[in-house]
């Protein structure tokens, strides 16, 4: 089933078709192999349909995973036991509509950093990214969405074992006409396990963002946390931005929060930039820049330059205005 | 020599129309080459008073003017009067996640210059070095968020960095001496006397006569219901210490 959450017209994007792209790994020794996987929803088994399911097998002694795709596809990644790795993933489309599915396991005891790139340019884009972490296992999972398609992006993680770990960051930027809808969820089934999902988006023009966060604690997840953050900031009048947490706490034993905010920018921060000499402008995109950074923590480099230069551009189109 | 006036200066709280205004009635004519000092007890405008100068779009003039070198900057934003010479040192920084200390003081200097004519960035970085050195700051505080978890003395700390970096013409202190202890105090203090000479002036809020000791002002002055009461030279300042302000009538 859908999640049941209001303002994401899922049937909507849905109803247009999706084309599979190509697909690239790096290191190139990581075979791409054929697989099977069986869809656990509506979403999946839509997803699957002409689309073959690719698998790959990450080892315990790999540092860094590329996974480069154009247009969209399905894939399976599995992370061996006791690994610690880095997973990037750069997605890019153009065309009309385009469907993704990543289901990232994370096997016990690993540590994955989990980085996705994602520009999607088609006019629809679904994507269904579902992470499954195992017993003591840690997942630093960061999703840059700079997508200038219509649609929405569901970011699933299933903390299954004893003391898993997950932070889901997610730093978006919505300009044009654009209508994204960001649900990110963690699950806490596993005792112990500490979820916290971190979103920020900045939104100008007349585009509109919604970030539904939803934490949920099934029972007998004693000892757990789930913590949620959800804020957007509206650069323009035209701007629209929802940000709903949900919880759904079915444990007594357990730790849990959410905090949300749907605003513009703030006048003392401005003030403070403005009174060293910095034209408002200027002010504006340091502030909002800095607002945004913090859902995009775990990239840095080369990516993280890429990123900020297209932030740039962007506020300097849309402040303008 | 450059001069920055303030004239019958009347000033309320925008969002607050029915309260009376704050400020009715400030004059003061402040030299470069000159440090000034106010001090006053709490409530009676000080930091209205150097927010207002300032720009903060919180405050509105109701009456007066205040001018730099004769010309009016009451219709400039906040930006235009900070590159025009003024630099407010505040007395609660914002913090802003995000932007480097370096970063954001580069863009301040280059506020200030031609657009095709940055400051060098060796040479920034050299000032920089030079600059945190001075104020006995560690090299990271560079690198770090603007004032994000910073502590208090070490935000005030950053304002002086700010202040001798930009070079102002016109620097406003607001309690830039809340919340230090002595050593970062005697730092501070440095830092504004290091900037003293021709072509600067200070006009310093404080309530405590101590940090006159480190930075001796040319003229103190009393403020006392929303206007200056008694001005006079840094023995007042003295004075006061013994008397408090509880003597003094309404002028």
């Amino acid at each position: 089933m859908w999640p049941n959450l209001p303002k994401i017209p899922y049937q909507r994007y849905t109803k247009t078709k999706t084309v599979g792209g190509a697909i690239t790994v790096t290191p190139a020794t990581l075979p791409l192999q054929s697989g099977q996987y069986a869809g656990q929803n509506e979403l999946e088994n839509w997803l699957l349909v002409d689309q073959p399911i690719s698998r790959i097998a990450v080892p315990a002694n790999l540092e860094m995973v590329s996974i480069s795709g154009n247009g969209g596809g399905a894939l399976v990644v599995d992370v061996a036991d006791n690994a610690v790795v880095t997973i990037m993933e750069h997605w890019h489309s153009q065309g009309e509509s385009l469907g993704l599915l990543v289901i990232l396991n994370v096997g016990a005891n690993a540590q994955v950093t989990y980085i996705n790139d994602d520009q999607f340019h088609s006019q629809v884009a679904v994507i269904d990214r579902v992470a499954n972490v195992g017993e003591h296992a840690t997942l630093d999972w960061t999703v840059a969405g700079f997508n200038q398609s219509a649609g929405f992006g569901l970011l699933q993680t299933n903390l299954l074992g004893r003391f898993a770990k997950a932070t889901v960051n997610v730093g978006a930027l919505a300009a044009g006409k654009q209508h994204f809808g960001y649900t990110t969820q963690i699950e806490n089934i596993g005792q112990k396990t500490v979820g916290h999902i971190n979103q920020r988006g900045v939104i100008t023009d007349s585009a509109h963002l919604i970030f539904n966060g939803i934490g949920h604690i099934v029972q007998g997840a004693r000892g757990s946390d789930n913590q949620q953050e959800n804020r957007v900031l509206m650069l323009s009048d035209g701007a629209r931005g929802d940000a709903n947490p949900l919880l759904l706490i079915d444990e007594n034993d357990v730790t849990a929060g959410h905090a949300a905010s749907v605003a513009r920018v703030d006048a003392n921060q401005l003030y403070y930039l403005m009174s060293r000499g910095l034209p408002k402008a200027q002010a504006q995109r340091m502030v909002i820049r800095g607002f945004l950074d913090a859902g995009l923590v775990g990239i840095d480099g080369e990516l993280r330059q890429d990123l900020f230069a297209q932030i740039e551009r962007t506020l300097l189109n849309g402040l303008e205005k | 020599m450059q001069t920055l006036t303030i004239e019958d200066l009347h000033v309320k709280i925008k969002a607050e129309p029915k309260h009376p205004e704050i400020l009715n009635g400030v004059n003061l004519t402040i030299n470069t080459g000159e440090v000034h000092a106010i001090m006053g007890p709490n409530g009676t405008g000080k930091s209205t008073l150097e927010e207002t100068i300032m720009g903060n779009p919180a405050y509105e003039v109701t009456q007066g003017d205040i001018q730099i070198d004769g010309q009016s900057i009451l219709n400039l934003p906040v930006d235009e009067r900070a590159r025009a010479g003024l630099f407010l040192g505040m007395q609660y920084p914002s913090e802003i996640a995000g932007v480097t200390n370096a970063e954001f003081i580069r863009a301040a200097i280059n506020a200030r210059r031609p657009e095709d004519d940055p400051m060098p960035i060796m040479s920034f970085l050299n000032a920089l070095d030079e600059t945190m050195a001075t104020l006995e700051m560690p090299t990271d505080m560079a690198d770090r968020y603007l004032n994000q978890g910073f502590s208090g003395g070490e935000k005030k700390r950053n304002e002086i960095l700010q202040l001798m970096m930009i070079q102002p013409s016109f620097a406003l202190l607001d309690e830039i001496d809340s919340g230090l202890d002595i050593d970062a105090l005697r730092i501070v203090a440095k830092g504004v006397n290091l900037m003293r000479g021709e072509n600067f002036a200070s006009l310093i809020i404080t309530h405590y006569q101590r940090l006159l000791d480190y930075i001796v002002p040319d003229v103190v002055h009393v403020m006392k219901g929303g206007h200056i009461i008694e001005t006079g030279g840094p023995e007042l300042a003295l004075e006061l210490e013994k008397t408090g302000y509880e003597h003094l009538g309404e002028a």
